[in-house]
């Protein structure tokens, strides 16, 4: 499995437009809704919150990482939403977050093969190189082309 | 200095290895050595060993989540969320270097510690006692299976000639010895089998009566039976076994006979009373079931074709070589000596189709089985390709419930297709073996059959298995 199998290309937005945490948040949510990843929007966005409430999923060095584990989630996906001028979401620097991955999980789950990919990612976030070349990512190709080379 | 350090967050889902992944980094840029265990959705990964901890200058907790720190009573352990782990490593390892961190003390009383082996222990204790049991034997039992399915599938295949016989091997042939030696690998697989599964039940003073409960299990010339009674007469002798040894140790005896009753007396009798139960009390209805069967396959020869062939292709995967298997395979072998050829046909297909399914099935999906398993999956598919139903055997023994039905059906819908599609074989031997040496009629529609069949097997097996846990 590849991460480009968990963010497809309609997952994927360079100039999100939303300029604070709650629009981004409808607006990512929307995206992966579209790509029919979810049975209940509804759901999906309260457990996200939920997570919000227990610590800002903002870590710090520009990215945050907005999480739901949900029933109502039928297809592991992670949507990528760029915001260059950065969005403030209550992070432990007190950066604002420009790179955005929205990761929706189901609770059930057959094999641990898409947590992998996404414990891949979450390692390959804390690389300085790879988080400056996703920050100058012009077109979705270039943002395909980095996921796809991501070992 | 050595540190170690156990990363958690409440979803476990992407914090948990920021955090190990920025620990290790920080580490590292500073010149010391950490091993990070991460506890996320996954599991726990990169596990401590109690050397790790032993070993270990320091711990870092980052984390959170409760994460039980029995384990680390009398080590310096600086505890902090998980957010510091990503945020700011670096200080949390100079803490260390300045040496601020203090010594961490269990509360409770020390008798309470667990060893990671002994948490380890226990969890494998909560499994299924049967499936640990199987698992034990069929662990031990798969070299054997995959040497002697090896050997005698490329012996055959290079040196075989179809006869009126089967697949034989002209005598004074190097690929003769070849094949016996595959042969006598073959033979240990029950034994060994049982043997296990008894040493897991009994420990030590099981091993000899399991192996010689599954002997006799395998050989139905101890009880009049045409056929042993196949891994599933092992499985049945290796518990027997096991229980039979278990009972034994608790009977108390005088104190000088003690210390022979490891080696002699519990061996002894054990084994007597598995061998009688076997021949006495099982062998008789084996040999019966196979008679009954037989008679019973020879009445339906005048009944539709179609329903002739679910019957063989189901008794031919149902016990993978075992008297069932036989039954079948006799009547088919029968059938072509009295110019039958088209029933021998459908049963070809059936020979190959558990071991090529259950390959094909760990090639589709690997979370549902054990690295050993996708490593017999390899050999699974050799051995169908010449005809070797054993070659499932490892996956069916492990899970029974699961797999013996998967590929029945799989083998009962190639059956038919070749039934229905006049496929004959006139060799008494199964798998795409027998159309190389060109005994079949209607080649297409013969690997047709086998191909549809095995899809069928393979996919039936990953919707009805249970994911292997990580942890395990």
């Amino acid at each position: 499995m590849k991460l480009t199998q968990l963010i497809t290309r309609e997952l994927i937005n360079l100039n999100l437009e939303g300029s604070t945490k709650d629009e981004i948040m409808e607006e990512m949510v929307n995206m992966i809704d579209r790509a029919g990843a979810l049975n209940d929007k509804e759901k999906y966005k309260e457990s996200l919150y939920k997570r919000e409430m227990e610590g800002s999923t903002g870590i710090g060095f520009g990215i945050a990482i907005p999480h739901g584990k949900s029933e109502s989630v039928k297809k592991t996906s992670v949507a990528f939403g760029l915001k260059r001028s950065g969005v403030d979401w209550d992070s432990l620097d007190g950066e604002k977050a420009k790179l955005i991955f929205m990761i929706a999980v189901p609770t059930e789950h057959a094999g641990n093969e898409h947590l992998k990919i996404l414990q891949l990612l979450s390692r390959k976030l804390m690389d300085d190189e790879f988080r400056e070349q996703l920050l100058a990512a012009t077109n979705v190709e270039d943002v395909v082309q980095l996921f796809e080379q991501m070992v | 200095m050595k540190l170690v350090a156990i990363t958690s967050c409440p979803n476990g889902i992407a914090h948990t290895y920021m955090a190990a992944e920025k620990l290790a980094k920080a580490a590292e840029k500073k010149g010391h050595e950490m091993k990070v265990e991460t506890q996320g959705s996954i599991g726990v990964e990169n596990e401590l060993t109690p050397e790790d901890i032993e070993n270990a200058d320091g711990v870092i907790i980052a984390a959170d989540k409760q994460v039980d720190k029995s384990r680390f009573h009398g080590k310096r352990v600086l505890e902090v969320s998980v957010t510091d782990g990503i945020r700011r490593p670096e200080e949390l390892i100079a803490q260390f270097e300045r040496n601020e961190v203090p010594v961490y003390a269990e509360q409770v009383a020390s008798a309470k510690l667990k060893s990671i082996t002994e948490v380890k222990k226990e969890r494998s204790q909560k499994q299924n006692p049967i499936y640990r049991n199987l698992m034990n034997g069929v662990s031990y039992m798969i070299p054997f299976v995959v040497i002697g399915g090896l050997l005698i599938a490329l012996s055959l295949a290079i040196g075989g000639e179809p006869t009126e016989k089967g697949l034989v091997i002209p005598q004074g042939s190097i690929w003769n010895n070849i094949l016996n030696v595959g042969v006598a690998s073959f033979t240990f697989m029950v034994p060994i089998l049982s043997g296990f599964i008894a040493v897991s039940i009994a420990d030590r003073p099981g091993l000899a009566p399991g192996m010689v409960g599954g002997y006799i299990a395998a050989n139905g010339s101890f009880y009049g039976s045409q056929a042993g009674a196949g891994f599933i007469g092992g499985i049945i002798a290796g518990f027997l076994a096991g229980y039979i040894v278990k009972a034994i140790k608790r009977i108390r005896v005088p104190q000088m006979i003690q210390p022979v009753m490891p080696i002699l007396i519990i061996p002894l009798c054990s084994s007597l009373l598995v061998a009688a139960i076997f021949i006495f009390v099982l062998g008789q209805p084996i040999a019966g079931i196979m008679e009954g069967l037989t008679s019973w396959l020879n009445g339906m020869q005048g009944a539709s074709k179609v329903v002739l062939a679910m019957i063989l292709g189901a008794m031919i995967a149902f016990d993978m070589g075992g008297p069932v298997n036989k039954v079948a395979f006799l009547f088919g072998s029968a059938m072509i000596a009295e110019g039958h050829a088209d029933i021998m046909g459908p049963i070809a297909v059936a020979i190959c189709i558990p071991p090529l399914g259950l390959g094909l099935a760990t090639l589709l999906n690997k979370s549902k089985f054990t690295n050993e398993e996708r490593e017999a999956g390899k050999a699974a598919l050799a051995m169908g390709l010449v005809g070797i139903t054993e070659g499932a055997i490892p996956f069916a023994a492990r899970d029974p419930l699961r797999v013996i039905p998967s590929i029945m059906i799989g083998s009962m819908v190639g059956a038919v297709i070749a039934m229905l599609s006049g496929v004959a074989d006139h060799v008494p031997h199964g798998g795409p073996i027998v159309a190389v040496f060109q005994a079949v009629d209607n080649v297409l529609m013969f690997f047709v059959s086998i191909i549809v069949g095995m899809i069928v097997t393979a996919l039936l097996v990953n919707v009805v298995k249970k994911p292997v846990d990580v942890e395990n």
